[in-house]
This record gives C-alpha cells, structure tokens and sequence, in this order.
C-alpha cells in the first residue's frame, strides 16, 4: 500500500487560510490504513483545525467526507456535490489521490493534507515499512522475495557487503540488512543458486528516473 | 448562575473506575459545570472523542483509566493513555494547552481516590480559566451526502 503521514497542523492551516469553507476529503483505502487519511484522521482533523480557528476568533466552516478512493474518477464523483459547496478541498489522499481530483474539478483547489511518504506494509501494529521502489522491473524472484533495491541502503545487487551485524545494517542499526534476509530466505527455500546468478547493472530507464511513467492496457482502451 | 459563567469539565471513565452508587462531587461547590461519560473500557476513548468534548465547551477533559496492568481488556487503559498524550501534543500545538487534557489511573473500587482526582480536574479547570475555543464553537455542517 502506500504508506503517508498527515501534515502538521500548522502546515495545513496556513494551507487552508485563504479559505473560509472547505471540504476535508479523506481516503478510505491505503492512508485509511496508515492512520493519515481515513474517516477517523479527517473527524480528528476537523475537529483540531475548527478548535484551532476558534481559539484563534477566526471563522471556518468545515465539512468531512471520505471516498473509498481519491485515485479513480468512479469514487471521485462521490464528492462531487460536497466539492461544490465549498471554496476548497483539503484532501488526505496520497499525492496521486490529489491530482486525480485536481484533474476532475479545474477550477477548485484540491490541497494535500498529506505527505505521501513510500510503498510498504504494516510490519507490526503502528511500524509501516518501505519494501518497493516501483522501479518497473521487478527482480524478486531471483532475491526469494525481499527487494535489495529498496531495502538494502547501498543498493547493492551481488551480495551483501559485508558490513552488517547480527543481521542489522551497518548504515541505520536499526533496520534489518536486505541480504541477510535474502540469504535466509533463499536457504529456506533451497534456492542459494540463485546467489549464482549474475545480476546485471540496473537498467533504472523503466524506473521514475526516465520521468512519469504510463501503463497502457490495450485491452481495457476503447 | 450563568451556565458559562461555571468552568465545564467533562469525564471519560472507565465502567471500573467507579460504580454508578459512588457518591461522586458533582462541582457545585467548585462552581464547575460537569459531565460524566461512562465508557466499558477506557481504550473507547478515541481522539475525537476528547477533541471535540473541547469543541463542545469543555475547560478540562480529564480520562480516569484503571490502574496498569489491572485492565480487564489487558491493554485498554495502555491505549487510552497513549490517546490522551497524543492529543495532549495536538492541543499544544493547536494552541489549546494540552495541560487541558489529563489522565488519571484508579484503581477499581477506590472510590475516594477517584473522588481526589476528580477534585483535581475540577481545580485545573479553575486555574486555567476558560478554554480559548470554548463557547459556541460551531461543529461544522455535519457529514457530507
């Protein structure tokens, strides 16, 4: 999923001060997950910024929804008639959850509430961890499934570099080292010939670095 | 009296903290205005909960939890406690003061000990004066359709 973290409260309402009505959009689907964009962030969110604004003698009309996804024009439509009772809309989505409704409505500001922050899962209640780069040219079955792209801090592709102890990697101790997992895996699965291989350099051309990418599925373009 | 003119606490409690024949101070002689939510477990008290007890007027909030390690749901009053700090941090930086929040563990059926904390969110509640966003503060227009 992708993994986000709301915005400070002091960054959201200089964002939202030129405004006196405004619709907070959350996401029902991954930054409901991480606790930065679902129902209960946009109440919680809601209820702080109208305290805020209340301390402060400053008049703000606030009203809440929240889409299953920001990133699909079907569900968009969902806030079409709540978008348009307001001067602007503070979305929780992740970046491309925001320009999906910065797309649908041209001339009301779609403003990110949100910083979309990686790719990961929810490791254990509370820790979210990165696990893929979308790098468009997926190597896990050759790594028995752990990406040493995107969890490995040196990148390497040909073996460890020897750096790491009881399994933790020498740049943050903190995090577990890629190619000590990809060796425990591999050996679990009888797969260590696979550390055989060599692995070319990466081709990052399919990756951001060449600019946005598209995916075309001619079968679903009419 | 003028009902404004009375600070206003309200209580979250866990069922365990006190029982509904406890003779509770109900702030008249504080001079405090005061409403009591009785919840099953104190792990019930979810951010908004407290937020917008303070969008409803509320001086002080305070979360009476039982004990640790006393929690019949194991780690309800854990959470609660966590809650309550984090909304602490927000009220601090929404300028609210997160002193307006506080949590106080009881253990069940000590009654005059839950009386004592009581007493205390109602003297917080008299020197911190009036909340800054209390009064008429307007909860939005609702859910969206």
């Amino acid at each position: 999923m992708i993994v986000g973290e709301q915005k400070p409260i002091s960054e959201i309402k200089q964002i939202v001060a030129p405004y006196k009505k405004i619709l907070i959009l959350g996401c029902g689907t991954c930054v409901k997950t991480c606790f930065a964009g679902g129902d209960d962030e946009v109440a919680v969110l809601a209820s702080a910024l109208r305290l805020s604004c209340k301390a402060e003698g400053r008049e703000i009309e606030i009203e809440e929804q929240t889409i299953e996804r920001q990133c699909e024009d079907e569900f968009i439509q969902e806030s079409a008639r709540a978008v348009a009772r307001n001067q602007a809309v503070l979305s929780l989505a992740c970046g491309a959850g925001v320009q999906a409704m910065a797309r649908r409505f041209a001339t009301m500001p779609v403003l990110p509430g949100v910083n979309t922050t990686f790719m990961g899962v929810l490791e254990k209640p509370g820790l979210f961890t990165e696990e893929c780069s979308g790098c468009g040219d997926c190597k896990l079955a050759i790594f028995g499934g752990v990406c040493p792209f995107t969890r490995c801090a040196k990148k390497l592709i040909n073996g460890p570099c020897g750096g790491s102890q009881n399994g933790q990697c020498e740049v943050n101790p903190e995090t577990d080292c890629a190619w000590h997992l990809i060796i425990e895996r591999l050996k679990a699965l009888g797969q260590m010939d696979n550390l055989r291989i060599y692995q070319p350099p990466k081709n990052w051309a399919a990756s951001l670095s060449s600019g946005p990418r598209k995916l075309i599925r001619e079968d679903h373009v009419i | 009296m003028n009902q404004r003119s009375k600070c206003k606490v309200t209580i979250f409690h866990c069922i365990n903290v006190f029982g509904d024949g406890d003779v509770l101070p109900v702030g008249d002689a504080e001079n405090v205005a005061v409403n009591f939510v009785k919840m099953p477990c104190s792990s019930m008290v979810k951010d908004v909960f407290l937020l917008r007890a303070f969008e409803a007027g509320a001086d002080v909030v305070a979360v009476l939890v039982c004990a640790e390690g006393a929690c019949r749901y194991v780690e309800g009053n854990l959470r609660a406690k966590k809650r309550v700090a984090w909304v602490k941090a927000l009220l601090d930086e929404i300028g609210l003061d997160g002193k307006r929040l506080v949590l106080f563990n009881v253990t069940a059926g000590d009654t005059p000990t839950a009386v004592e904390y009581i007493r205390k969110a109602y003297s917080l509640a008299a020197a911190l004066g009036p909340s800054p966003a209390a009064g008429g503060c307007r909860p939005g227009v609702g859910k969206a359709g």
